[in-house]
Parts: C-alpha cells; structure tokens; sequence
C-alpha cells in the first residue's frame, strides 16, 4: 500500500516536473536568448531604484545595497509570478481538467517548478554582484537552505490563491493590486529599523522573515537565530497545510466551474 | 464480477452563475444577508439543471456499454460522474479496476512545441513515465503515420494532422495502460481521411476487445449497435430505457424521427 502511494507522489511530481519544463519552452520558444527576458524584469527595477537611490531614506545605511536590493527582488519576483499564474490557472487548464482524470496538483506543482527554472536564472545576477563585491559565495548556499521554506511558503499560497481564483472570477484584478502594494509595504528597495512602526507593520508580513533571513544569511553571513528558524518553518508548514486543505477541499468541484 | 455500479445518483449544474461569481459581489450578498437588507435568493437568480436524475446500473466485467442520447441529455457528464471528474450530489459511484476515460480529441496539443515534445507531454498527462513513452514512441509516430514532422513544431500541422496526432498519442497511451475501465466519449468516430480512418477503426475495436470494460458514448448509431452488448437511453438526466442495442436503438430511433 505505501508503495502505491509512493509512486502516486512521484507520478505528480514527475508529471508536474515535465508539464513545467514544456512551459517553459514555449516561454522561451525558438530562441536561447529567451531567456534573457527573465533578467529584464528584475534587471530594469534594479538600475531605476540604483539610480534613485539618492533621494530614497535609510539606504545609505545599507551594506553591498545592490545585492541587498537584488535578492529582494528576484525574491519577490518569485512570490508574484508563482501566485499570478495561480489566479487563472485552473481555468487556463480546463480542457486537461474536463478531458483527463489527472490530479490536480500537478498544476499546481508545475507553477512552482516554472517560477523555480527562471529564479536560478535570476539567481545568476546575485552571483554576479556576490563576485563583484567579493562577497563569500558559500552565502549562496544559505540562500538555497531557506529559500526551500520560502518555495514551500509560496506553493502553499498557490494551492490556496488557484482554488479562491476560481471561485472568485475577478480575483486576478484584486491580485494585480496586491502584488503592487507588496512590492512597496515589503523591504524590498528600503530597510525596516526595529521601534519605527514600519517594522511593526512589517511583522504582519509573511515576506518580511524571509527576506531579512535570507539576506542576513546569504549576504551579511548572519544565520537565523532560533526564533526566526522556528518562525520560518511555521509559516511554509502552516502555509502548505492550509493551503492543501482548501484545495483538497474544494477539488473535486473545479470542473463544474470551468 | 461487476466493474460498475451506480445506484441512484443525482446531480445538478447550475447555470447563470458566472455573473454572481465575482469578489463584490460575494461581499455584497454576505452583507446583505448580515443585515437582513435582501435575500440571497434574491439576489443571486441561481438556475440549476438537473443532468442526471435517479441514474441506476451496473456493468459486469468485459462489457460493452454504450450511452444514447440527444444533445444536452447528460451522456457526457454520466462519464465524467464515472470517471470521478464530477461528484454526484447524490447516490453512489463504485467502480472497480484501473479507469481511463478518454474523450474526443483535439486541444492537448501544445502548439508551440514539436511533435516529439507534445507526445512526452500528452504522455506524461495520461499517466505514463517517460520511460515508458520512450517505448512507444515509434509506434505512435508511426501509427499516425508523421515521421517526417517529428521535429516540427505543432501549429503548422494541418488539421488532419493534428487529429491523427492526437489519436495516435491517446490511443496506444490506453492501450499501454490496459485499463479495466475504459469510459469513451464520442471517439467512436474516426479521425482524418479514408486511409487513417480504417487504421483507427481498427485500433478502436482492438481497444474495445481486449477485455476492458468499455461505457462509449456516441451519436453513430450504427457504431453503438456494432459494438456494445448493451445501450443506455437518456433524455435529460433519466434513463428511459436500459437494454439490448438493437431494441432500444430501434425505439430511440422511432422516438426521435423528425
């Protein structure tokens, strides 16, 4: 019996592994250079906010600020386009959905894995400014330790965000708000000092513990204290329950709504 | 040994509900019902029809059952109650055996990717291991008869193309699988021209009589009567009349003569 289930979960993760990597060829279809778009994105924010660094506050109080600023980028990069593609995504697979006895999941997963394929890209531009400032690369490693819980934390949100985009059909404007917003209430171009009540309000955000954790770590070579392990780990496991609930709940009528 | 057995089931869709769907409105209805302003029926007009009614039947092992109807009588959604893609409202659904339900070809393709691409794909979407498509993969490429193409991209294939890809790819992928249920939706029909007709005829009926339980759906009259040892009639969610194929054919064609 185990041995069964074994093999369910590996079929899920393979075919959601496969279902990414065709994806992300039609991304980048017909062309190497495709993958050059994915840096467009974190690439172009990076020089404007470079360039307004000037006149942005508490920057300058900021260690190695473009790498700083960087992982918080692609960082959020990665939360955006994996909840994005989840709004629309059980409708943008109806006729798999309707036509297939195929578990749900594995779209899901596949959202995650895409969003994981273009972050490595990303992850190159970090590991330049890592050489160029000459910081250890053995931070790199950290970064990949925690931003497991991070990816854990995200396709928890997917499972819950793909179930709510169904059900609510206008979620996707909701979202393309959210998704702005976040951009600006999480450190990403600035930093949050401890007694300002920007880093009270930043302790409600998710995003916060992992962005100051992996940038600590991976940068500055400080490594999560106890409190901000534990903290980490109840948000990707809770997030990954919570969000599996919902759907596990919810799953069996998706294909009367598409 | 009985494959199959439902036992009054019970389902409705509910239609006109895409405009009630949205995030405001939801808001607005659960605000309305917390201050008694206006009933959720009111407010939300929710139509339901009922697209199996009272469905009872069993199918022995190695069977062959085929479903009639007019368009819109719930024969499609029958097959997908038995395939677990719909859950009943009420009534039981047991099904014993591996299932596949496979239905009419045509949108699986990726266009942006090539022929050899979209067979690991669709593959892997029907259950197999990439293994495992690897060894049939020449068999389908030339079964449907497209070796020359197995580096082109999919969208400059014609339609006829496409439709022998697709069969080919769903076909041998069933019969790699073997499955004990076999539940066809309306691709009794062949697909393509004359030459590719005949082939596909012939692999259907090798499919049907390997010993699977087969239900099919079909509006080919002549098909159904061929094939199954026994015909459902339904009319809007009922069954009219379950029993030998040419008796009830003969009474559906009679019933239904413009």
């Amino acid at each position: 019996m185990t041995t069964t289930i074994k093999k369910k979960y590996v079929g899920i993760i393979s075919l959601s592994y496969s279902l990414a990597k065709a994806n992300f060829k039609v991304r980048n279809e017909a062309s190497y250079l495709g993958i050059l778009w994915y840096l467009l994105n974190p690439l172009s924010f990076f020089l404007i906010i470079l360039y307004l660094r000037g006149v942005l506050f508490s920057v300058a109080t900021i260690a190695y600020y473009p790498v700083y600023l960087m992982v918080g980028l692609i960082m959020l990069n990665f939360f955006n386009q994996s909840i994005g593609a989840s709004i629309d995504l059980i409708r943008n697979n109806a006729w798999f959905i309707k036509s297939i006895k195929i578990p749900y999941e594995v779209f899901v997963l596949s959202i995650i894995f895409q969003a994981i394929f273009s972050h490595i890209f990303e992850l190159s531009l970090v590991a330049i400014l890592f050489l160029y400032f000459h910081i250890p690369l053995i931070g790199l490693i950290w970064y990949i330790v925690i931003f497991i819980f991070y990816a854990l934390f995200t396709l928890g949100l997917s499972f819950l965000f793909s179930t709510i985009g169904l059900y609510f059909s206008d979620f996707g404007n909701i979202w393309s708000i959210i998704s702005q917003l976040l951009f600006f209430v999480t450190p990403i171009f600035y930093v949050v000092i401890p007694g300002n009540y920007v880093y009270s309000g930043s302790l409600f955000n998710p995003l916060f513990y992992f962005m100051t954790s992996i940038r600590n770590a991976a940068i500055y070579g400080v490594i999560p204290s106890f409190h901000m392990a534990i903290a980490l780990f109840l948000l990707s496991s809770c997030s990954v329950m919570f969000g599996f609930f919902i759907f596990t709940r919810y799953k069996g009528r998706f294909a009367e709504f598409i | 040994m009985k494959r199959i057995i439902i036992k009054n089931i019970n389902k409705e869709f509910r239609v006109n509900r895409r405009e009630n769907d949205s995030f405001l409105a939801k808001i607005l209805v659960f605000f309305f019902r917390l201050t008694g302003l206006s009933k959720e029926e009111r407010f939300i007009k929710v139509h339901t029809i009922r697209v199996a009614d009272d469905v009872s039947f069993e199918v022995e092992k190695g069977e062959i059952v085929g479903i009639i109807g007019l368009n819109g009588s719930g024969k499609s959604t029958l097959l997908r109650l038995i395939a677990g893609i719909y859950k009943p409202d009420s009534g039981n659904i047991q099904t014993t055996g591996s299932l596949i339900y496979l239905s009419g070809f045509g949108q699986g393709l990726q266009p942006l990717l090539t022929m050899k691409e979209n067979i690991y794909l669709m593959g892997a979407m029907m259950g197999l291991s990439q293994a495992e498509i690897l060894t049939r993969f020449d068999e389908i490429v030339d079964f449907a008869g497209l070796r020359d193409f197995v580096n082109t991209k999919v969208y400059q294939f014609s339609s006829g193309m496409s439709a022998r890809l697709n069969f080919s790819v769903a076909m041998f992928c069933v019969s790699h699988q073997n499955p004990e249920i076999l539940l066809l939706d309306e691709v009794l029909g062949g697909a393509g021209d004359i030459e590719f007709e005949g082939k596909a005829l012939s692999k259907i009926e090798g499919l049907i009589h390997s010993g699977s339980t087969v239900v099919a759906v079909s509006h080919d009259l002549s098909m159904i009567s061929k094939y199954c040892d026994r015909v459902i009639w339904l009319n809007k969610g009922k069954v009219v009349k379950i029993g030998k194929s040419a008796e009830v054919i003969g009474e559906y064609i009679a019933n239904n003569e413009w």
